[in-house]
């Protein structure tokens, strides 16, 4: 019992990683620019589609493919600020039906690219640490959690440290204000984007060669993103991460002790119970809504 | 102009494939058989998903029988009483969705005037149903539990899931005697549970006993690390996949060995499973039983074997369209073979004349051999065509036939067993629906 | 030609139009032609929410309400099927109002998210109980409309064309009770509450009941709709409601746009015959949901008031037109 529960915790350490670094971007989103980017879910397929491409099909350092990975899709994000989201700025519904259109035409274009099949990526490494017969973590996770750890620690220090960062907020809080300070409300957008599909593209480059890359693998992630960032508030990112990893705990452990339906009912109960007691969610304080 | 972009950089291998794909024309007839006006040509409807979540199920086999129609077309075509005629398929994406499936039913039937409708089946049938009925036309699904009493005009020529399970586990008491323990997962779907009760009834005539109640989990799933922790927690000596989707064969293998599990697995499918193996190991999958075989096998080479040229077939599947062979591939165009064999005997195309002609003394060439048209007792009706099914085994990293087993013969020994199950899971024809 | 009669004569040439409309059609056409009239009825009823300024996503799940209990009073406990098609309406009705409890508490994203969560959880419950429910396999032979004959026309419930006539009796009565509801006092408030919600609530207006209101209006005709799609196609399961059906929905609401009764109806009608009629033509089936996506980026980028502007500027255009013609022919007169 206390070996299935080591285990399962550790595979929630695992799925709480890559959450907190979609929800984290997503929420950067819609903190800087007040858009829900539905195609988030895409863009952590994208990531790994960029991995099946470098490292799978072109053989390249798994390191190195993960690295272009996260560079193509922060691109691929800025060119989503450019067309869509910034002339759609004074409209939200409308940025709301873009950013669905696009997601469509992403799965699109990773059928087009690659088939209907799912892909197969030859894992990173094979390494597993075993800290006993039925508890082990296999090498590649660890990366995975590392990355997390790392991503954060870079982001907290780059938002409370850097000039940017310190615009960045200073536009989530009080976009008008920021302005009048002279902070050009298209740059944010920009960094904000960029780091948020990044973010997702990262993630989804990392699990790449843990799970099954297919065109329609965005659609739980966006799930799973949206009940995290209510719950742990929807303009607070250090309330995306915590939620992140409680939301993981909770459905992994549900997950292996009754069954993934109930996991998925019992995670948007628990999303619809903050949003009845406090919308705010967890560590949520201004509301953008 | 993507594909170009892309195929500059990327690998041939899957780049030619796809842009083969994206051509995405629905009507299917390839270069040599482009049929001239003068030409007499027989069209022939395929309704299943092409996008979408389960597009795995359907846009392969139309692949397969692209190729399959070149070659007969390139013969001269079905001989028929009055002529010769080429055979052109028309397709028609219902995207998994019923009332889809209705609507390219009625377009199929009634504005191409098709004499003949392949269906993937599951939760599309009911909604090309009365459509079916209607028009009297003859369909064929790839999932005999579509079938039922009054689905007169619905065949399940090829796929006879999920009761060829039964094979994998009687040859695996036959070779394997010492393990006697066992637990089983499945995707919790239309697909998924037909066949746990085939599995529990193949486990209990095999002596086997199941440890734990079968695991089901949401088709969603893409994390199965908490699946195979609770799956492999008292430590069992075989593992069985039911009819796992290869999106979870492979990260549940992959899971299994991650978390050191060294017993026998039993599955259904294990397609792409060279990649499994080099998410795991060679030796972790020594010994994988399934129910597939690669087409270039030369066990199907056999007189008994009733598909023409399966290695021929095979190689130019995997030239055309790399990356993309599975099960599905080559299961229409065996439903094809047996469809053209019935027409030329009846010598006409006509829906009702075929199918008799395909019943005619209650046995039919199925592609692994002479099969009975079955299916009363599960489905009420005897319109599965049901007889041996190959035992895949892999060794030393390639699958291979180590033995056809027959499911009637089975049958005879432990059909009660079967209806138990099928009962317990409400998946008796008459519970159904 | 006095404007009554003009009006007068132009309803009867639609409604001519709308009856012979099937007999034109090929036959798949005319089963596209009876989803699209159940989904003018969904769309509508969705505005008709959107009305107070809240935007749901449990829409299509609380169709998916209305298709599920009409299905099983006819099935179950043997309830004549039209009768059951109400009480699936009332049903879904029912359901909102018990949702409507914890959903609006929260306005805004917040409720959007939150009906959300409400849908997927109604919808996963289906999928997780098989009884009575049908699992993931969802509910099979469901009874069809009794068929029966009217003399001039045999109402053969299989055909599209029978269904068509009988779905167009039911979506016209709905649309124009929603029309007359939406031009009452009670849908007058409905804007208030939309546009002025601090300043109705200062004249005593209860914001939140009206909202409820809207909310379990809405839902009643969209479980109609949804009992007239489960009574034609025989079969119906938790993927018919997903999420992707919710963001059709949304999408022909916006691309149409909100502003008039029509113009859902407009955005769910072009977009409807763009994908499955001339997407599915030009033989692309790939590429189908890569242009679709591609229309939906372009309509709200270039057309962010909605279709319904296009019609409008036109009207407008005309009526400046005939406002013209009637200056030129007024000083003529007043010369003589």
């Amino acid at each position: 019992m206390v070996e299935l529960l080591a285990q399962t915790g550790l595979n929630a350490l695992y799925a709480g990683s890559y959450m907190s670094l979609v929800a984290v971007g997503l929420v950067l989103i819609f903190g800087v620019m007040g858009v829900i980017n539905f195609a988030h879910g895409e863009l952590f397929m994208l990531g790994a589609y960029a991995v099946v491409a470098l490292y799978a099909d072109l053989q390249m350092p798994f390191i190195l493919a993960v690295a272009l990975g996260l560079i193509f899709v922060g691109l691929v994000g800025i060119g989503m600020e450019r067309v869509m989201f910034r002339p759609l700025r004074d409209n939200p519904l409308g940025g709301l039906v873009a950013s669905i259109g696009f997601l469509m035409i992403l799965q699109a274009v990773a059928v087009m690219g690659f088939g209907v099949r799912m892909e197969h990526v030859p894992p990173a490494t094979q390494e597993i640490i075993v800290f006993s017969e039925k508890v082990r973590l296999p090498l590649a996770r660890l990366y995975v959690i590392v990355a997390a750890v790392v991503f954060l620690t870079a982001l907290w220090a780059f938002l409370t440290k850097t000039r940017f960062g310190w615009a960045l907020r200073a536009s989530a809080q009080d976009p008008e204000a920021a302005a009048l300070q002279g902070i050009s409300i298209n740059q944010t957008s920009r960094i904000a984007m960029f780091i948020g599909a990044a973010l997702a593209g990262v993630a989804g480059a990392l699990t790449a060669p843990l799970v099954s890359v297919n065109p329609h693998m965005g659609h739980s992630v966006i799930v799973t993103a949206f009940i995290v960032i209510i719950v742990g508030g929807i303009g607070s990112l250090e309330g995306a991460v915590v939620a992140a990893f409680a939301y993981s705990v909770v459905h992994t452990v549900v997950t292996t002790f009754w069954d993934g339906v109930i996991a998925d009912i019992v995670g948007l109960s628990l999303m619809l119970v903050v949003l009845i007691v406090k919308p705010t969610g967890l560590f949520g304080t201004a509301d953008r809504a | 102009m993507i594909i170009k972009m892309l195929k500059n950089g990327l690998s041939r291998r899957r780049f030619l494939g796809s842009a083969a794909s994206v051509a995405g024309v629905t009507a299917v007839s390839g270069v040599s058989t482009r049929v001239l006006a003068a030409e007499k040509v027989i069209k022939i409807g395929f309704l299943a998903p092409l996008t979408g979540p389960v597009a795995a199920w359907g846009k392969p086999g139309l692949d397969g029988c692209q190729i399959w129609a070149e070659k007969i077309n390139a013969a001269g075509g079905i001989k028929l009483a009055d002529g010769d005629y080429m055979v052109e398929f028309i397709g028609y994406d219902n995207e998994y969705d019923p009332a889809k499936a209705r609507t390219g039913a009625t377009k199929l039937i009634r504005e191409d005037e098709v004499k003949f409708v392949m269906m993937l089946g599951g939760d599309t049938w009911p909604g090309a149903q009365p459509v079916a009925d209607k028009t009297g036309m003859l369909f064929s699904t790839l999932l005999p539990s579509d079938l039922a009493p009054d689905t007169v005009t619905l065949v399940a020529p090829t796929e006879v899931h999920p009761i060829y399970n039964v094979t994998g586990v009687e040859w695996l008491a036959e070779n394997k005697p010492d393990l006697k323990t066992a637990v089983m997962c499945a995707q919790d779907d239309a697909l998924g549970l037909p066949s746990v009760a085939t599995y529990l009834a193949a486990f209990e005539a095999a002596g086997i006993e199941m440890i734990e109640e079968p695991l089901l989990f949401d088709p969603a799933t893409t994390d199965f690390a908490p699946v195979v922790t609770k799956l492999i927690a008292d430590d069992p000596q075989i593992v069985c996949l039911d009819t796992c989707y290869s999106d979870y064969v492979h990260p549940i293998a992959e899971q299994l060995f991650q978390q050191g599990y060294k017993g026998q697995i039993i599955s259904c499918t294990a397609d792409f499973y060279d990649q499994m193996i080099a998410k795991t190991s060679v030796e972790f999958m020594e010994g994988f039983i399934f129910q597939f075989p690669d087409f270039d096998d030369p066990a199907l080479n056999s007189e008994d074997i009733n598909f023409p040229d399966p290695n021929g077939f095979f190689a130019d599947y995997n030239e055309r369209y790399p990356g993309e062979w599975g099960a599905v591939s080559w299961e229409y165009a065996s439903i094809m073979d047996l469809w053209k064999a019935a027409a030329e005997k009846a010598g006409s195309a006509e829906p009702d004349a075929v199918l008799a002609a395909m019943k005619e003394g209650g046995k039919g060439m199925h592609a692994f051999g002479i099969a009975d048209w079955w299916g009363k007792d599960l489905f009420g009706i005897d319109n599965a065509l049901v007889g041996n099914w190959p035992v895949v085994v892999i060794e030393g990293g390639k699958a291979r036939i180590k033995a056809f087993k027959s499911i009637p013969e089975w049958y005879a020994k432990h059909g009660d067993l079967l209806k138990k199950h099928m009962t317990a899971y409400n998946q008796m024809w008459d519970q159904r629906g | 030609m006095p404007r009554l009669a003009k009006q007068g004569s132009v309803v009867l040439a639609f409604v001519v139009l709308l009856i012979a409309l099937p007999h034109g059609l090929s036959f798949s056409q005319q089963e596209i032609l009876v989803f699209l009239t159940i989904n003018v009825l969904l769309v509508t009823s969705y505005r008709l929410l959107t009305l107070t300024g809240e935007w749901s996503l449990a829409h299509v799940v609380i169709m998916g309400v209305g298709a599920y209990s009409s299905a099983l009073y006819s099935k179950e406990l043997g309830i004549y099927v039209p009768v059951s098609m109400l009480l699936g309406a009332c049903t879904a009705a029912l359901i909102a109002m018990f949702l409507s409890y914890p959903l609006f508490r929260m306005k805004g994203f917040y409720f959007l998210i939150g009906s959300f969560a409400a849908g997927e959880i109604i919808r996963l419950l289906w999928k997780r109980f098989r009884d009575p429910f049908g699992g993931p396999k969802g509910l099979k032979k469901i009874d069809p409309m009794p068929d029966f004959d009217i003399g001039i026309w045999q109402f053969d419930f299989f055909e599209p064309v029978s269904y068509y006539y009988f779905a167009l009796v039911v979506v016209g009565l709905s649309l124009w009770l929603m029309w007359r509801i939406e031009r009452s006092p009670i849908g007058l408030t409905f804007h208030a509450v939309h546009w002025q919600d601090k300043l109705a609530q200062s004249v005593g207006v209860d914001v939140r009941a009206y909202r409820t209101l809207a909310f379990v209006l809405a839902s009643g005709f969209s479980g109609l709709s949804g009992a007239l799609l489960a009574h034609y196609i025989g079969t119906i399961n938790p993927n018919s409601f997903d999420v992707e059906m919710m963001v059709f929905v949304l999408t022909w609401a916006i691309v149409g746009g909100t502003e008039t009764f029509y113009g859902p109806i407009l955005g769910c009608i072009v977009l409807t015959i763009f994908n499955e009629v001339v997407l599915r033509e030009l033989g692309f089936e790939q590429m189908r949901p890569f242009i679709y996506g591609l229309l939906m980026i372009c309509s709200v980028l270039f057309l962010p008031k909605g279709l319904e502007s296009v019609v409008q500027k036109l009207l407008l255009r005309r009526a400046n037109g005939d406002k013209q013609k009637e200056e030129k022919a007024d000083p003529k007169e007043s010369e003589a």
